[in-house]
């Protein structure tokens, strides 16, 4: 109960504070609250509402009055049609209001559901501030409805306590506090009621009597109204749900196919007869089997459960109800588990066999056979015994094998065999299983085999052969890349044509499946037919390269998908290829190709390709590759560069046939006639006998005993070649010293298109140009010895030099006597390129170096000799003109106190046919030159 | 519950209420059996103690009973099962005060096998009204009211009262079964069978 008297005549006369009488208001004020504590309380409501906190139904109509004091309505000037009605801070529409008089106003609400708590009477004092009167709450709900479906069920706990539970449907929810109570009684008897505890649906009694009536319902009771169920009357034993009977035990019987079961019934047969339902099932199993219903239909305590398989264990559970099956069953006991006793095997174990006829004569043939199933053996399988007959049978007995395990391999001649085997465990034996192995397969085979995934599992079926087949025999192996194809089998009788193999099949595997008949006598050949459980797509995709690639055209070759990766059967390939910009365009090329050739290629392009296999599943795509067509096409380089030569060659011959026509045009202009200075006339000349100044020269220039080395060059006259220009040059400035002029190598007739600039010395004999430069030398050798300690180098120098050695005969007639020293046939040069071996700079270096082209170098020339210290290949001409006296007096000075020395060795002069005439460079010795 | 006009529906009661009446009275045997060895170990008493004949007991040996009839029998099992209503009351008052709550089982035993004497002296009064002949009054038809007796005297007299009952359960069955049975001792119910 709450209740809101806010409103006072202290709150009232707090909202008058306003105007001139406002002290004297105060002042009333003040009395007021005296008054009021003498008459023994501070405030005073100034009205209420009627009813006081209701609890009102949803959904109803209500009507609420709030009755003003009449004292509030003298000093306040309140009254009812002041009133205002609020719901919480909501006021509550005036339509609603009714005032009935002067103090009382009442407020209706056509449907309660718009209520809510608190409900308010409020007045404007002076018109404008709104005061609280009195509120109340209000409290909405529904009354009970009538509970339903009662149903009572008793439990029995223990063999004298059976509590009953009743439950039943409450109906909606009330939002109010409502109760329940379980009443029962018998006719002439009332027991006290059942409250239910924390739960408003049921309720437990917690002891019954049977084979009396029970009278039970349920009432149910708000603050809005009661309300009862039906009533059930009945006899609680019709409802007892009885505990299941225990200590089960299971007893082996004397068959092999029957098991007794004893067990303990909990609930007096003076309350109760019951029945029973057995069930049971082999242990591993999940599917029950039960002892039929009529043959528990009576009060026991045992029960044997016949048909049962040998040597086979079984779990048993039992339950029970009242006899007459009013009621509930019981649970179902604990479990508990016999074994049958053994019995002899069913059936032979079936039989297969594998041979190895790689020997001609014998086969090795390797028999097995399934260990029996265990409803099939019926016990512990002791042995096989196998007996193998030839047929027809020979002479000897048959040959009989006992063995532990399910295989047995034996070596026989190529012939039929009747082979048995027998399966034995500790009852008995099993009846043979025969198979027959012919020495050919010569029977009709199964034709159209197939298979059929089909319900997780792999089917294959066949269409029998014309003739009477015993069974079938089917094998399958999985086929692998990473494992041997491992065979499996399994018998089928000869009446069907399909079966589903029986193993672990997996999907994505490839399985060869054969099929053989069986005939009485013989066998058919195997059929065979590859299959998959489930397909995939193939775990990879090819890997495409290209075999050869041309200029529109590429031949891609792949290999094949191996068994393992192909995940199904490969249906088609594609070949995805594409420019680095362009679209890609797919072929389709057939699974068992391993080549393809794309064509209408653009040349000189950069290709990506790649190659997806499909199967059923769908594709997977290998890795991408690229390549590059060519520029040219095939041929098309042969094409061109063919004629280029061609037109080459053509040119070459029409310049050779030019050139052989004009040839003596060419001869004139390019190389005119050079006298031979081998027929000139100083060639006659006599070289025995030197002259005497010569030797007198040399003597002075090499003094005896200066030796060191001797080079001997052997100049022969009519050779059409000279001696090189390095050999020469010193010579020819000895000779003519005041004709050396500087220049190019060419000089005057210069033949030497490789000549480099550098100077040279040539005749300065004018008018005789042209005839001096006719005669060239093409090689020259300088051959050098080491001079005192220095490495002697051997030099092979082409001549640049385009100087004749000689004057032509015209000329030597010209210059007389001024070359008799120079035209000896025969000259000896000795030549010391130093004594200084050590010496880093190779002779032939420096007598490049010491060329001088003019007097002035050649005097450095005699200055570097000197200051050198260095052994100069200074090759000397046997200059006999008295004018090269002072050059030689030069000479000789420059040569004091050095080791280079100039000598024409007289002593033992070479002949001239004792010496080969030949410009080959010489070989160097350390020590002097060889002659050639 | 409303006893039917019709003679087939009178059977028919007769009959439910016969056959439960007997298997209430088998089981009201069965259940005395397990209070007696309860009642026997837990009063301290001697299960072979004699016990003499304990006034206000009715006795279920009766002379002659092969031939009383119907209403005869009926009656006699009324009067014995009220009088066992208050024997058992009072025992079971006695328990309580005695042991109070500390024995709990033996009380509840007491209060079951009470509740079924109960319910048999129902069955029974049924069966009069069904016989035309309606219930006596309970009133004077109890035992007098004991004297005051001694704890030991208590439970020997709670054993008369218990084996007694017994022997009366075992009663009550053949006088129904002979209700039940079509013939002169089965009263105005011929054709009735035992139930079960």
């Amino acid at each position: 109960m709450e209740k809101k008297k806010s409103l006072s005549i202290t709150g009232i006369l707090s909202s008058m504070f306003s105007g001139w009488n406002w002290v004297a208001r105060c002042l009333y004020l003040f009395w007021n609250i005296c008054s009021l504590e003498v008459s023994g309380g501070l405030v005073q409501s100034c009205g209420h509402i009627i009813p006081e906190s209701p609890v009102l139904a949803l959904g109803s109509n209500f009507t609420a009055l709030c009755i003003l004091n009449e004292s509030c309505l003298d000093f306040g000037n309140i009254y009812a049609n002041q009133i205002i009605w609020k719901i919480k801070n909501r006021v509550v529409p005036k339509e609603q209001y009714r005032e009935i008089n002067r103090t009382v106003s009442s407020v209706t609400f056509n449907d309660t559901s718009s209520l809510a708590t608190p409900l308010t009477c409020n007045v404007l004092a002076d018109g404008q501030i709104e005061q609280n009167i009195y509120g109340i709450t209000v409290t909405l709900g529904l009354p009970p409805e009538k509970p339903k479906n009662l149903s009572c069920i008793v439990h029995q706990l223990s063999k004298l306590t059976y509590p009953m539970t009743c439950t039943w449907n409450p109906g909606r929810h009330t939002f109010l506090d409502t109760h329940f109570k379980l009443k029962y009684r018998w006719p002439r008897e009332n027991f006290p009621d059942c409250i239910p505890k924390d739960a408003n649906n049921s309720c437990t009694i917690s002891d019954v009597q049977f084979f009396v009536n029970l009278e039970v319902w349920v009432e149910v009771a708000n603050a809005l109204g009661k309300n009862e169920s039906d009533r059930l009357v009945f006899d609680p034993i019709e409802i007892v749900k009885p505990l299941s009977p225990h200590n089960l035990s299971v007893n082996s019987g004397i068959l092999p196919t029957v098991l007794k079961l004893s067990w303990e019934n909990r609930i007096s047969t003076a309350v109760m007869k019951l029945k029973f339902n057995i069930r049971y099932r082999i242990i591993n199993e999940t599917n029950w089997m039960q002892v039929p219903s009529e043959d528990t239909a009576s009060p026991r305590t045992s029960f044997s459960v016949q048909g049962l398989r040998p040597y086979t264990e079984y779990v048993f559970s039992i339950r029970c109800m009242k006899e007459d099956g009013v009621g509930y069953w019981s649970d179902w006991s604990e479990e508990k588990t016999g074994v049958t006793t053994e019995d002899k095997p069913s059936k032979g174990p079936s039989v297969w066999r594998i041979i190895d006829a790689s020997s001609p004569a014998s086969w090795t043939v390797h028999l097995m056979w399934k260990a029996l199933e265990p409803f099939e053996a019926n016990g512990v399988i002791l042995r096989y015994e196998v007996t193998v007959r030839a047929k027809p049978p020979p002479f000897h007995p048959p040959l009989k094998y006992n063995v532990n395990t399910t295989s047995l391999t034996l070596k026989l001649p190529n012939r039929t065999y009747e082979v048995t085997v027998i399966a034995h465990n500790r009852v008995g034996a099993s009846p043979p299983s025969v198979l027959l192995i012919p020495t050919s397969n010569s029977k009709a085979p199964v034709k159209n085999i197939r298979t059929l995934p089909k319900d997780g599992k792999l089917w294959v079926g066949w269409t029998a052969p014309n003739g009477n087949v015993l069974k079938y025999v089917i094998e399958w192996c999985l086929l692998s890349n990473s494992s041997d194809c491992i065979m499996e089998w399994q018998n089928e009788p000869g009446n069907i044509q399909g079966t589903y193999l029986k193993g672990d099949i997996k999907p994505f595997k490839c399985y060869l499946i054969t099929v053989y008949p069986l005939y009485a006598d013989g066998q058919g050949s195997g059929q065979s037919v590859k299959a998959y459980l489930q397909q995939d797509r193939p775990s990879k995709g090819p890997t495409v390269q290209t075999k050869k690639v041309g200029k529109a055209e590429a031949v891609l070759t792949w290999n094949h998908l191996t068994v393992d990766e192909q995940n199904g059967f490969i249906r088609s390939y594609t070949i995805f290829y594409k420019t680095i910009d362009g679209n890609e365009t797919a072929v389709s090329v057939d699974p068992s190709k391993t080549e393809y050739t794309l064509s209408s290629l653009t040349s000189d392009t950069l290709y990506t390709v790649r190659m997806m296999a499909y199967t059923d599943e769908g594709g997977r795509s290998g890795p991408d590759f690229t390549f590059t067509t060519q520029k040219f096409g095939r041929g098309e380089i042969e094409a061109i560069v063919v004629p280029v030569c061609l037109a080459f060659l053509l040119i070459v011959l029409l310049g050779v046939l030019f050139c052989f026509n004009k040839r003596d045009l060419i001869k004139k202009h390019i190389w005119p006639n050079v006298p031979d200075p081998s027929k000139s006339n100083i060639a006659q000349w006599s070289p025995q006998v030197p002259a005497k100044h010569n030797f007198n020269s040399k003597d002075q220039m090499y003094p005896e005993g200066s030796f060191t080395d001797v080079s001997v060059v052997e100049i022969e006259a009519d050779d059409k070649k000279s001696f090189s220009e390095q050999d020469l040059k010193p010579f020819d400035l000895l000779k003519k010293e005041k004709s050396t002029s500087e220049g190019h190598s060419s000089g005057i007739g210069g033949s030497s298109c490789m000549s480099s600039p550098r100077q040279s010395v040539s005749d300065s004999d004018e008018g005789e140009t042209t005839q001096n430069t006719s005669s060239t030398v093409q090689y020259s050798t300088v051959v050098l010895n080491g001079y005192r300690d220095q490495t002697p180098v051997q030099v092979f120098s082409r001549s640049e030099s385009t100087q004749p050695l000689l004057d032509s005969e015209e000329r030597s007639e010209d210059h007389g006597g001024g070359s008799d020293s120079t035209t000896q046939r025969q000259q000896y040069f000795k030549q010391n390129c130093g004594q200084d071996e050590n010496t880093d700079r190779p002779c032939f270096e420096i007598a490049k170096q010491i060329i001088p082209a003019n007097e002035e170098d050649l005097a450095g020339f005699a200055q570097l000799q000197i200051s050198g210290q260095s052994s100069e290949p200074l090759g000397l001409g046997l200059e006999k003109s008295t004018q090269e006296a002072a050059l030689s007096d030069v000479l000789q000075t420059s040569t004091e106190g050095q080791t280079v020395r100039y000598e024409t060795v007289e002593g033992n002069p070479p002949s001239v046919d004792e010496m080969p005439k030949s410009y080959l460079p010489q070989t160097v010795r350390q020590g002097g030159y060889m002659p050639q | 519950m409303a006893a039917a006009d019709t003679p087939s529906a009178t059977t028919l009661r007769r009959r439910d209420l016969c056959s439960r009446g007997i298997r209430l009275a088998r089981k009201m045997r069965s259940d005395v059996a397990d209070l007696l060895d309860i009642y026997v170990e837990r009063q301290g008493l001697d299960a072979s103690v004699s016990v003499a004949a304990v006034e206000g007991v009715p006795a279920a040996a009766a002379e002659h009973w092969s031939e009383q009839t119907g209403t005869q029998r009926l009656l006699d099992n009324l009067a014995a099962y009220r009088a066992f209503r208050t024997l058992l009351a009072q025992m079971l008052e006695e328990q309580r005060e005695q042991l109070g709550d500390a024995d709990a089982a033996l009380g509840r035993a007491l209060a079951a096998v009470l509740l079924q004497v109960s319910a048999f002296a129902y069955h029974l009064e049924e069966l009069l009204e069904l016989e035309s002949r309606g219930p006596p009054g309970d009133e004077g038809d109890g035992p007098p009211a004991p004297p005051r007796l001694s704890l030991f005297e208590q439970k020997l007299r709670g054993l008369g009262v218990l084996r007694e009952l017994a022997q009366w359960a075992v009663r009550s069955v053949r006088d129904l079964r002979q209700l039940a049975r079509p013939g002169p001792g089965a009263g105005s119910a011929p054709g009735l069978a035992e139930g079960q």
